[in-house]
């Protein structure tokens, strides 16, 4: 552990290689254990892979919308800020599964014939709103900690105030941010097992739907709950990392 | 010596809320001259200098710097933000960034230099501030007196016309406060224009060129150092004076 706080930009790629790795690699090993979990290891591994890629998806997209709605909470135009608080205090105040049930429901009808939208894009959606609104909590509180004369020296040198922003400002509020986006980000890996109730093929629903022809939950849930750990567990080493890189500005 | 103005202020106004910060600040400042700005807390020193390069807006008034009117048009702005270089108080290094980047960041992204030229340049800034071996650091692995000179440096990796000092070693521990004056002393020689608020009378004295005394938000004298040292016209002035010279 002290190897990977002191070689942080290795660590994360070892992460992001192993995770791949992994993935990709997951049929073999399984495929050698026994009834039930052996014969359906190609399916859990897709399971896998929906999973991650949920993740992934509304992961990057929410941390997105956290930048832009942290940002429209603290604009000085006051239609803004209230989108933004009605936005947060919406996606926070309610179920996840009904939000989940409601883009899956309402948006194939706003959206023209023509336009087909999967099930895994209004899952994604729905996650991605979801950790937003969580997010941008994390990324206000970010912009806030930085401390006002690093704006004005960038001011002074001629920086506009985007590169102000994108420069300075936006860094070392990911720096103060990032504990809490992660632990976002690893609640969404086990958030994403939800969209199994808009039938995505996801880790949870592989387990579910083997367990239904095996009659053998006990080492199928095993199963799940072991990738789905193994899984946290990478994204939170990757998370870790990233915050030991981003903080060599501060170490002594 | 012909004098070529570079900074002149009209009839300057600035309040904060009820509070009349600056009360009507009419100077002007010659290319190559080096001003100390003296005066008691609150005076409105550091306000002054901040409105040079509106970082704090004036409420009226006219300040024109290189010729550029100083107003809400964006262009005169970033006109006059590339000519004018900002030394601060608590230095304000990018945190995130290593020295070189400090140095590097603003010739890329405002003058569009390349990355390499612009390396080039900052060593050798780094290299006249006496920190060469320092660049690849970050701004909390050097002590006070370094980080000053390191923003030192980064103001001068623009080629600012003018370099406005607010208290630049008001923040050090003393033994500190001789690297960074001597850095402005040599600079002081350059002929570029700089503008100095200090408590540092010794600085004042042997280095500035002109002497300005502000009190309650407006210039109350603008004397050659040599005059207002030995014999300033004001009372204000000559109680200051005297406890600076018992305070400091
Ligand atoms: N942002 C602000 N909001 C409200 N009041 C302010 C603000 N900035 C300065 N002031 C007030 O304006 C007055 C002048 O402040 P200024 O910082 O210019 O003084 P100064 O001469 O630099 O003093 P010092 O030697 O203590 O730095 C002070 O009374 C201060 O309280
Ligand atoms: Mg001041």
């Amino acid at each position: 552990m002290r190897w990977a706080r002191e070689h942080p930009a290795w660590t994360m790629f070892a992460a992001m290689v192993g995770l791949l790795l992994f993935l990709w690699g997951m049929a073999i090993p399984l495929s050698l254990a026994p009834a039930p979990i052996g014969p359906a290891a190609g399916l859990f591994a897709d399971g896998t892979r929906v999973t991650v890629m949920l993740t992934l998806v509304a992961g990057s997209a929410g941390i997105v919308i956290g930048v832009l709605a942290g940002l429209g909470k603290l604009s000085a135009f006051l239609p803004l800020r209230w989108f933004c608080n009605f936005y947060v205090w919406l996606f926070r105040g309610t179920p996840l599964l009904l939000q989940i049930l409601f883009i899956w429901l309402v948006v194939p009808q706003i959206l023209p014939e023509s336009v087909e939208i999967s099930d895994f894009a209004c899952a994604a959606i729905a996650l991605a709103l979801n950790v937003g609104a969580y997010n941008t909590e994390c990324v206000r509180a970010g912009i806030l900690a930085v401390p006002h004369g690093q704006v004005e020296a960038a001011r002074a040198l001629g920086l506009s105030p985007f590169q102000t922003f994108m420069d300075i400002v936006l860094p070392q509020s990911m720096r103060v941010a990032l504990p809490a986006l992660a632990n976002n980000l690893a609640s969404l890996v086990k958030d994403s097992s939800l969209a199994y109730a808009i039938s995505v093929v996801e880790l949870t629903m592989v387990g579910y739907r083997i367990q239904a022809e095996s009659y053998q939950p006990i080492p199928v849930f095993l199963t799940v709950a072991t990738i789905y750990l193994i899984l946290t567990t990478a994204f939170t080493t990757l998370t870790a990392a990233l915050e030991s890189q981003l903080d060599v500005g501060r170490k002594r | 010596m012909e004098l070529k103005p570079i900074i002149e202020t009209q009839d300057v106004h600035k309040h904060f809320g009820a509070f009349h910060a600056l009360k009507g600040v009419s100077a002007t400042f010659y290319e190559g001259q080096v001003t100390a700005i003296l005066g008691p807390s609150g005076s409105g020193k550091s306000t002054f200098l901040r409105t040079l390069n509106r970082l704090e807006p004036h409420d009226s008034g006219s300040i024109r710097v290189d010729g550029i009117e100083l107003d809400d048009n964006l262009k005169h702005l970033d006109a006059i933000r590339r000519e004018v270089g900002m030394v601060f108080q608590s230095f304000n290094l990018f945190a995130h960034m290593s020295v070189l980047r400090n140095l590097t960041l603003a010739p890329m992204r405002v003058r569009k230099m390349g990355r390499k030229e612009a390396e080039e340049k900052a060593m050798a800034l780094l290299e006249r501030v006496g920190l060469k071996d320092q660049a690849l650091k970050y701004p909390v692995q050097l002590s006070g007196g370094q980080q000053q000179r390191v923003a030192i440096a980064r103001a001068l990796a623009m080629d600012p016309k003018v370099l406005l000092f607010d208290e630049p070693t008001s923040a050090l521990d003393p033994e500190m406060v001789n690297e960074v004056l001597s850095v402005m002393r040599e600079l002081a020689h350059t002929g570029i224009t700089m503008l100095v608020v200090t408590h540092e009378m010794g600085f004042a004295r042997e280095v500035a060129d002109r002497i300005i005394f502000f009190d309650h938000g407006a210039i109350l004298e603008d004397a050659a150092p040599q005059a207002f040292f030995s014999n300033p016209e004001h009372d204000r002035a000559r109680a200051f004076l005297s406890q600076v010279k018992h305070g400091y």
